[in-house]
């Protein structure tokens, strides 16, 4: 009786660890498929010819006979990047802000405000882009880079506020008003005691706004009109020809995820030190 | 601390402008004859429902409605067992394998399409290194399959971060009171993460019925969806009269799901904690 049951249970296990396998090498075949053209030596990439690392060389280092092709790449991962920089710090600051405005509120507006801040997270991408082209041409905004970088700090915002709520909730409200009876002003309350405090979820919330803003398609399309392309919206326009698409766009997005993958290891492994140290 | 309640209102104001202005101007555009470029008066029409009885926009909508349903089903067979199996594992464990579900969506969505698309073709390096041949490019099948990829990971996070914070006191107290494992499934840990599986069915049910670069692209257009429509509608034919009127409304029927879902994702979880 104990054994079979103990039987049933380790199947049941058997069956989790196989299903979660699968899942992984379902999500992982693409990335493979990614990698593999990334470092072989093949432009069309139908037939695997040998390894190499011309293209990465290509994408980083040949700046004296680009072809016109690289040349427009370049320039949409310029402003990709540099999209993604400036969306990332002026959401991340507003974001913060607009939390602790929503932590101080009373439970049933705060509750509200969640509801109104989730929206955008909730609502389909082709939506949200939709009403931010509406909204851009109704006050006859010309669509380009400057709405790009609105919309992106649109949908950002929330996931910053997201990640930093939690964090508010669990500070002892007491510890402001010390600050402020100890002669502190309001700002600096805010910056030397409630910042500190909350820094995980802000740095949690950039590091979202960052890799949402770096691989957005749907809602930069809708805002960027026609003078303005980033890498996703450079790579839509080639999608229709996919035998045309060269290998450095794959070599890129490794790129990207090792340069994530870095980033993401060296704050962790920080807090992790941190955390040892108290 | 109440004095930095001032804070959250510039953010109401945001949010009423870009949120609440165009949904009640995408309403207006779709039940008048305003032109978006050419502001003027306007008046009230019904025609721009005549576009509901045109074919392609039933194929259309069916398709994405009955694909977006498919690839939630699937997703949530497929994530639920798998979120649960990722609990009963060592912290550390469970850590690592969580980022590596991240990590495949850090790659920029349109070039896993593309990575899909060489999968799917009859030649390509897909099948030059394995050695099989899945030659189902513009197929429903193709659109299904990659739609799920897309958006799995998304049923199994919020279904993961609820059932990892269940009080194991729960299913013991369920068993100590008689509960085989299959009741305590179904009578106490599945009510419980109910709050997980209707963000996980939101979060994969909206992105996959609105989808467009991925039909385009692995169903060759021979698999209409309506996020294709409106897209056209907004862009491609922007400038031809009452298109985006046409667009407008299809985008108020599409938003009409996302109210529903807020509406039930409001009631398990008020404050969106699930969502990330």
């Amino acid at each position: 009786m104990i054994n079979s049951r103990l039987m049933k249970k380790k199947s049941r296990q058997g069956a989790g660890l196989l299903l979660t396998i699968l899942l992984f090498a379902f999500l992982y075949l693409p990335i493979i498929i990614i990698f593999i053209i990334s470092i072989n030596n093949s432009t069309r990439g139908y037939r695997f010819e040998g390894l190499t690392l011309k293209w990465y060389s290509e994408l980083l280092f040949n700046f004296k006979t680009p072809s016109s092709d690289l040349v427009i790449f370049r320039e949409a991962i310029f402003n990709t990047i540099w999209v993604a920089l400036r969306s990332t710090i002026i959401a991340t600051v507003l974001g913060t802000i607009f939390a602790i405005g929503i932590n101080a509120l009373d439970k049933k507006r705060r509750v509200r405000m969640m509801v109104l801040n989730n929206i955008p997270v909730v609502n389909p991408d082709i939506v949200t882009g939709i009403s931010l082209m509406v909204v851009f041409t109704l006050i006859s905004f010309s669509l380009g880079e400057t709405t790009v970088l609105i919309a992106h700090v649109f949908f950002s915002i929330p996931y910053v506020v997201l990640s930093v709520v939690p964090k508010l909730k669990r500070l002892d409200p007491n510890m402001y008003e010390a600050a402020l009876d100890l002669g502190c002003s309001r700002l600096c309350a805010i910056w030397k005691v409630i910042i500190p405090n909350i820094s995980t979820g802000i740095i949690g919330g950039a590091l979202i706004a960052f890799t949402m803003s770096i691989d957005d398609f749907v809602i930069s399309y809708f805002t960027s009109g026609i003078d303005f392309e980033n890498v996703s919206i450079w790579l839509y326009t080639k999608m229709k020809n996919p035998q045309n698409l060269n290998p450095t766009l794959y070599a890129y997005n490794v790129l990207i995820i090792l340069i994530t993958i870095g980033v993401i290891l060296f704050i962790s492994l920080k807090r992790d030190r941190k955390e040892k140290q108290k | 601390m109440k004095t930095l309640r001032r804070y959250s209102f510039p953010y109401l104001i945001w949010m009423i402008l870009f949120v609440l202005v165009p949904t009640l101007f995408l309403v207006v555009l779709a039940f008048s004859d305003l032109s978006l470029y050419r502001l003027s008066a306007f008046s009230i029409r019904f025609d721009n429902f005549a576009i509901f009885q045109e074919s392609y926009i039933i194929t259309a909508l069916s398709n994405s409605l009955i694909y977006a349903f498919v690839v939630t089903i699937l997703s949530f067979l497929i994530g639920y067992p798998v979120a649960f199996y990722l609990t009963t594992l060592s912290e550390k464990t469970k850590k690592i394998l969580i980022a590596l579900l991240i990590l495949p969506l850090w790659t920029n969505m349109l070039v896993r399409i593309t990575a899909w698309e060489r999968i799917f073709s009859p030649n390509s390096i897909f099948t030059d290194i394995f050695n099989v041949s899945i030659p189902i490019l513009g197929t429903q099948a193709a659109v299904v399959i990659g739609l799920l990829a897309l958006y799995l990971p998304f049923m199994v996070f919020p279904i993961f971060s609820v059932l990892d914070k269940l009080d194991p006191k729960m299913i013991e107290a369920s068993k100590d009171l008689g509960a085989n494992d299959t009741q305590t499934f179904i009578k106490v840990i599945f009510p419980l993460s109910l709050g997980g599986v209707v963000s996980g069915f939101i979060m994969t049910f909206l992105p996959s019925l609105t989808a467009f670069a991925l039909p385009e692209t692995l169903g060759w257009r021979r698999v209409p969806m309506i996020g294709m429509e409106i897209q056209k509608k907004f862009i491609i034919e922007g400038f031809q009269a009452f298109s985006i009127n046409q667009g407008a409304l299809i985008s108020i029927l599409i938003m009409l799901f996302s109210i529903a879902s807020f509406i039930l994702i409001t009631r398990v979880d008020k404050e969106g904690e699930t969502l990330i």
